[in-house]
């Protein structure tokens, strides 16, 4: 279906367009997901509109460094306690001032364990938050934790007003959100759209867009049409096979954020046998050739790694592509005393980039050096009920661009015991609750670096590659993707 | 008398389903798995899961939950949406009136094309222009929903720019959906009138009309048509039923707001209340609906007695 529809446009596209009417002031954005709510303490979806009605103490530049938002400075008072110095007459789109109060309210609402917040577990290392002056706030851990201005730069730490919840209450907010961001919310229409109108009197200047409509259209090829004629600016989620219809398109250009999306990898139990020999994992990671999949299947929208931590994250290391060598993986076989291979179920779903596909060029390149794979495809819900997975391997993707730190990309998937993960490796687990306790950044960065390093011998995984991030735009939109995936308005301009 | 008792037996069947359904809706959704996982983000620790997981009443024995889900159900409360936070039956409502739009004004034009295709058919029996129809009656039948869709979107909104390609707003909007939608129903109704037609034209009253020198229009519509009627209302009941359940496809493809978005959206997200909402939603439609169609028999055909 996708390939008769890209077909038949190619030859629509012969046609030439009829200018777009829209406002140049005016942006229409087209995504694949609905929006239910829009409270950022108790997001169940992306962040991806909430960004910019709030902000947060601490924010990202283009290039990802951490840099003052509605803290100016902050800095690690002891091990425990982080002190944040706060921005001086910003208000909320509602006129409320903010200041210490906003901060000890936004985190302590989402803290509160009889609010139920599915985000609680991004915050969850804060013990306590302490207000010392109308511009100056205390934030006490229970225990060190080196990532908490981290913590403090994404959902749920943006900051809400305290009066305006409390009058409204937490379900009104949600549909009727105030926050201090470049954007303040002007129109909720369930299904059908999210308008926002620039914030006059922003701390940062006024925005180049004066009104921004969010709309969701599920099917990727009616975005995708909706974005050809014109009828949005700007749209996410652009399926690895439907991204020729964009560039064969003059008045729309492909958004290719490299790195952007997951890190696909194998997970393995190595609770089971054979993958408890670190042997037959080398082999496994040695039988698959990354360079072709990505380069054949994915069509060069994804990049093979040799790691799970991505390069914007804090304590990345640089880490060789494993090389695709049957030879050495036969030869590892049998050393580990498999010298005719072995059986064994790999699990996957339908959720990445050709995921089915690759899965099977997967099957095949094991199969090649005398691996059976049984190929078990779940529908994506079914996928992920039950963890950890079966597998005995299970193809997953992970991510950490939200926090853009190594912690995020490894610890869920590697330490033992973790609902994601299937490794067991007690040296491994040593070093990962190490870096939790570390504070000091230099100090921090050479554990993680020792983690990745111990995780390139052992193979407790196999890293594949990262996908891409593939959005689409009109021509006359200025807009680049961002690593940690979010769509600023405040940095979009329009021709 | 006998009517009413008719009515009322018909209507507590319609009880007995609609508990049915229920169970079904409940228990089904249960053996799919434990959803407080689902809904927490993905590094949260088992304890947070299992806390959760406490506060939703997800840990209680299954026949507790489901007298729990019947008890609420009587006061039409079927709980929080898991994803929305809001009361499943109220997103059910909002997004009511967009199906309704959409599911009367494809039952109204496929309805009426329908009948007259259909009627044309069964009069022209086996000439070209009943091929003609019937070969159109066919391809509607046999186009995926999807695949129409996707083409009518390509022609009329992206070559030939007359047509928004999705969302609802004006009735240039309506167009496309409304089509994809009732594609189906006009090749059915044209099929099941033409057959209907024919079988009542042979019938020996209508050769007695014939007999008395009625015109021919007039026999096909008094007398033909309206004997006709009987399975065309019973399916069209139906179908109304099957549309006001939310188009699924249709809804996604053109990004209409409506109840099929919803219901696949909280599929996907195993928002198990809305689930539960909709599919009860729907067989209440259907029960209705069914009740409806058989007060209409006795006005169509008076010798039908309830």
């Amino acid at each position: 279906m996708r390939l008769l529809s890209a077909l038949t446009l190619g030859v629509a596209l012969a046609i030439p367009a009829i200018p777009a009417l829209a406002q140049d002031t005016e942006l229409v954005i087209g995504r694949a997901v609905s929006t239910n709510a829009m409270d950022p303490g108790f997001m169940r979806e992306a962040a991806t509109i909430v960004d910019n009605i709030f902000d947060t103490l601490v924010m990202r530049d283009k290039q990802m460094n951490l840099v003052p938002g509605l803290a100016t400075e902050w800095r690690a008072v002891d091990d425990l306690t982080w002190e944040f110095k706060l921005r001086e007459g910003v208000t909320f789109h509602n006129g409320e001032p903010f200041d210490a109060e906003a901060v000890k309210f936004t985190l302590d609402r989402v803290l509160d364990p009889a609010a139920n917040s599915p985000a609680i577990s991004y915050i969850r290392t804060v013990a306590s938050v302490e207000v010392v002056d109308p511009l100056t706030v205390r934030i006490t851990t229970s225990a060190p934790d080196p990532l908490l201005p981290t913590r403090m730069s994404r959902y749920p730490a943006y900051i809400v007003p305290p009066k305006y919840v409390a009058e409204m209450g937490d379900a009104k907010f949600a549909s009727q959100p105030v926050g201090t961001g470049a954007y303040r919310f002007e129109e909720f229409v369930p299904d059908e759209r999210v308008v926002l109108a620039a914030n006059e009197n922003y701390w940062r200047g006024k925005p180049a867009l004066d009104e921004v409509t969010w709309r969701p259209i599920p099917d990727s090829t009616a975005r995708i049409t909706a974005l050809v004629t014109g009828e949005v600016d700007l749209i996410e989620d652009v399926p690895v096979d439907l991204a020729p219809m964009l560039t064969a398109s003059p008045d729309v250009e492909l958004v290719q954020v490299k790195d952007g999306g997951l890190t696909i990898y194998l997970g393995l139990r190595m609770d089971k046998e054979p993958l408890d020999d670190v042997k037959v994992r080398q082999a496994l990671n040695h039988a698959i050739d990354r360079q072709g999949i990505t380069d054949n299947l994915l069509q060069g929208m994804a990049t093979p790694v040799g790691g799970q931590v991505g390069k914007s994250d804090f304590g990345y290391l640089d880490l060789p592509v494993p090389a695709y060598d049957p030879e050495l993986s036969r030869k590892l076989l049998a050393e580990a005393g498999l010298p005719d291979g072995f059986e064994i179920t790999m699990q996957s779903s339908t959720r990445y980039m050709k995921n089915n596909e690759v899965a099977q060029a997967i099957a095949q390149q094991l199969g090649d050096v005398g691996v059976k794979v049984n190929q078990q495809v779940l529908e994506w819900s079914v996928y992920t009920q039950k963890q950890p997975f079966d597998g005995p391997i299970y193809m997953l993707g992970w991510g950490s661009t939200q926090t853009l730190d190594a912690d995020a990309a490894i610890y869920a998937i590697m330490r033992s015991g973790e609902p994601y993960s299937g490794a067991a490796l007690p040296e491994l687990d040593r070093l990962l609750d190490g870096s939790r306790q570390v504070v000091d950044p230099a100090a921090r960065e050479k554990v993680l670096h020792e983690v990745q390093e111990l995780a390139a011998r052992e193979v407790p995984l196999i890293s594949l590659y990262r996908e891409d991030a593939l959005l689409g735009r009109a021509s006359d939109v200025h807009f680049e993707g961002r690593p940690d995936a979010r769509i600023v308005l405040f940095d979009i301009t329009k021709d | 008398m006998k009517g009413l008792r008719f009515l009322l037996s018909r209507a507590l069947q319609g009880l007995v389903v609609m508990l049915g359904v229920s169970a079904l809706v409940f228990f089904a959704l249960f053996l799919t798995g434990d959803p407080a996982a689902l809904m927490m983000s993905p590094d949260a620790s088992q304890a947070e899961i299992e806390a959760f997981r406490r506060a939703m009443g997800f840990d209680d024995p299954i026949w507790l939950q489901y007298l729990r889900f019947l008890g609420n159900l009587l006061q039409g409360d079927l709980g929080l949406s898991l994803r929305y936070q809001r009361p499943a039956t109220d997103l059910l409502w909002e997004r009511l009136p967009a199906t309704a739009l959409l599911a009367l004004s494809a039952l109204i034009w496929s309805s009426a094309i329908g009948m007259v295709l259909g009627v044309v058919s069964a009069v022209r029996k086996n000439s070209g222009l009943d091929f003609v129809i019937r070969v159109i009656a066919l391809l509607g039948q046999a186009v995926p929903v999807f695949w129409l869709a996707l083409l009518m979107i390509l022609l009329f909104s992206l070559r030939l720019r007359w047509l928004p390609s999705s969302g609802m707003g004006g009735w240039q909007h309506l167009v496309m959906p409304s089509i994809a939608l009732g594609a189906y129903y006009v090749s059915a109704m044209t099929r099941l009138v033409r057959a209907s037609l024919i079988e009542v034209l042979g019938q020996n009253y209508i050769r007695t009309a014939r007999a008395k020198g009625l015109g021919q229009w007039r026999i096909v519509v008094r007398h033909g048509l309206r004997n006709a009627m009987i399975p065309v209302i019973t399916v069209q009941g139906m179908y109304f039923a099957a549309l006001l359940g939310g188009a699924l496809v249709t809804e996604i493809v053109f990004a209409w707001p409506g109840i099929g978005r919803l219901a696949v959206e909280a599929i996907q997200n195993r928002d198990f209340p809305v689930v539960q909402a909709v599919v009860l939603f729907t067989a209440a439609v259907f029960v209705i609906a069914n009740f409806l169609v058989d007060i209409a028999y006795t006005w169509l055909n008076p010798r039908i007695r309830l």
